[in-house]
């Protein structure tokens, strides 16, 4: 939050686990706090394992059984989602808070025409005639950069590319007007073009109608010139917040810096030289350690590291970090 | 594409390759020219990668040079032999020579094996005693970067770096000399990534191994592959050393594919300042 707008979605304390079948506990998403600003785009960078799929379907309340909310709140226009019943709840999800996947052929369904999948969704919660509401299809179609709707309102989802299908679930996910757009690794399937048009649609979204979207990525390369501000996640925590630039020039957390030199030296390096990267993975979610979860694998770590958890510190203004580096 | 007088150290040489697909229908059949006559050749020790989008072609022409499909027309040149022409039973010898990687190559392993069995599975096949597969699956699992303690645990346990290590491991046991890697960088995060491109280029340097690459992503080409062949409609359209495919594309094709990378590059650079 650059603390211009208001607070669209404000988690705070956030605690998620998964029970295991043989009863071992795993903490995904560990006391987390987060504010997404209204009309703001917030990316959570993190590898895969960190817990920012299961922050996503928290915000959604959609977290596969076995997945608890433990504690916390999130408080969507001042309201706990946590606390809402499912019928509060329906009248959020898919209309005011929306999810594009990772891989919209899975969430497709493969026997009915796209147009009628996107229709699906205003069916279920605006009040449209048929004639209506395909024309608003159509439009929806249009918006999203299909040049020709009236064909693509009746394709089925495999006669479609996975960039075009990619389209179909922006056009579901933004057919009732959200005021919050989740994404989950959006691009990662699709190949290097095809990845920037969809940034660039996304991009096109926020500007025309305001909607506040939360970006989920690891690449940080994807969140330049598109992300307003950066939460990384490690370990089930967030370690470091901040504007997109301030985090991309100068960052604090050690991991945040290995993320970023990683992606800097990604291209343009001479043929077979060595590829930036951090050494390890990350620590094992049933045990993780007392002190920094990245501790094992930074560079720079001290004797405190291993003995507590960092807090945040405050090194420069809004520029939250957990690392002992900045404080005591 | 005329053909180049042979150069003396091309490890494999693909001449004319050419594969269809007919895809069944219940009334009416219909054929798919997934690849139409591709030529190139990779020296011993390189790296070549294909790329282009998906449909383009070049997981085809991967399968065929890993003798997992059978081409249509076309010859795949290893030294003096044609590989495509041999009979099935004259094939076994070669198949140690070409090993394939896949993305997530877990999942064309046995989920019930241990990481020991799937690495050991090759060596089995080939019919070798149990003391020299014991010995090889040890020091194949080393030369990977993975510690032996562990490979009594399901391969399902492990993470998806591991895995990749683990299907490296795999390939290794049979002494390859060329390694099909398709889209195995693909699906891991940048620090993962960047730890098994650093493997593969190690164990390229340790044993001379030719690479043919296929990959989607600028950057892993840009860094891994001498030679890059760009795929559209089952041809190659553009072929040329990495520098000069990256500097000065010529075919809109490739343009398109390898210009994108460089656009994220450029907003990373413009807010970081650092220079390309």
């Amino acid at each position: 939050m650059d603390g211009t707008g208001k607070v669209l979605v404000a988690v705070r304390g956030l605690s998620v686990a998964y029970t295991l079948a043989n009863g071992s506990r795993i903490p995904a998403v560990d006391d987390l706090s987060l504010a997404i600003g209204s009309e703001e785009i917030v990316g959570i960078l993190g590898e895969s394992g960190c817990g920012k799929s299961t922050l996503a379907n928290a915000l959604l309340r959609l977290l596969p059984a076995g997945a608890v909310c433990e504690q916390g709140e999130i408080l969507f226009r001042g309201r706990n989602l946590l606390r809402m019943s499912e019928r509060e709840l329906r009248a959020i999800r898919g209309r005011e808070v929306t999810f594009v996947p990772q891989d919209p052929a899975l969430s497709l369904n493969p026997v009915l025409s796209v147009g009628s999948q996107v229709a699906e969704i205003l069916r279920a919660h605006l009040p449209l005639g048929r004639k209506q509401r395909r024309a608003r299809v159509l439009e929806l179609l249009g918006e999203v950069g299909f040049v020709r709707p009236e064909e693509i309102y009746d394709a089925y989802p495999h006669q479609l590319s996975g960039g075009q299908r990619q389209r179909i679930a922006i056009a579901q996910a933004v057919a009732c007007r959200p005021a919050l757009l989740i994404a989950d690794e959006p691009t990662s399937k699709l190949d290097a073009p095809l990845q920037e048009e969809i940034v660039a649609l996304l991009a096109q979204i926020r500007r025309k109608h305001g909607t506040a979207i939360l970006v989920i990525s690891h690449d940080p390369a994807m969140f330049a010139g598109f992300i307003d501000s950066i939460a990384v996640m490690y370990a089930g925590k967030i370690v470091e917040i901040g504007n997109t630039a301030q985090i991309l020039r100068q960052p604090l957390h050690p991991y945040t810096q290995a993320l970023v030199e990683m992606a800097k030296s990604a291209v343009g390096a001479p043929v077979r030289t060595h590829f930036a990267s951090i050494e390890g993975e990350s620590p094992n979610p049933a045990a993780f350690p007392v002190g920094c979860r990245f501790e094992p694998r930074c560079r720079e770590r001290m004797e405190i590291c291993v003995q507590r958890y960092p807090p945040s510190f405050v090194p420069m203004p809004a520029r939250p970090v957990s690392c002992f580096k900045y404080g005591e | 594409m005329s053909r180049e007088p042979e150069s003396q150290n091309a490890f494999l040489r693909v001449s004319g390759l050419a594969k269809r697909y007919v895809r069944g229908g219940l009334w009416r059949e219909r054929v798919v020219e997934a690849v139409r006559g591709v030529d190139f050749e990779i020296a011993a020790g390189r790296t070549l990668a294909l790329v282009g989008e998906s449909g383009s072609g070049k997981s085809t022409v991967a399968r065929c040079v890993a003798l997992l499909e059978k081409s249509d027309a076309g010859q795949i040149w290893i030294g003096d032999t044609d590989i495509a022409s041999l009979s099935l039973s004259a094939l076994l010898p070669w198949r140690t020579q070409v090993q394939m990687v896949f993305q997530d190559a877990v999942t064309s392993m046995n989920p019930r094996f241990t990481a020991a069995e799937a690495v050991e599975e090759p060596l089995l096949i080939m019919g070798k005693d149990e003391a020299l597969r014991r010995e090889t699956v040890r020091s194949s699992v080393n030369e990977v970067g993975l510690s032996v303690d562990g490979i009594e645990r399901s391969v399902m346990q492990f993470s998806g770096g591991q895995r990749q290590r683990l299907a490296i491991a795999r390939a290794l046991t049979v002494r390859p000399k060329l390694l099909v890697l398709d889209e195995a960088l693909t699906g891991l995060d940048l620090s993962t990534q960047g730890q098994i491109a650093n493997l593969l280029l190690d164990l390229q340097a340790a044993h001379s191994l030719t690479y043919l690459l296929i990959s989607h992503d600028p950057a892993v080409v840009g860094r891994m592959a001498d030679v890059i062949a760009v795929m559209a409609g089952g041809r190659i359209v553009e072929m040329g050393s990495t520098a000069e495919m990256m500097t000065a594309p010529k075919h809109e094709e490739t343009i398109r594919l390898l210009r994108s990378a460089r656009a994220a590059q450029t907003n990373l650079a413009a807010i970081t300042g650092a220079s390309l």
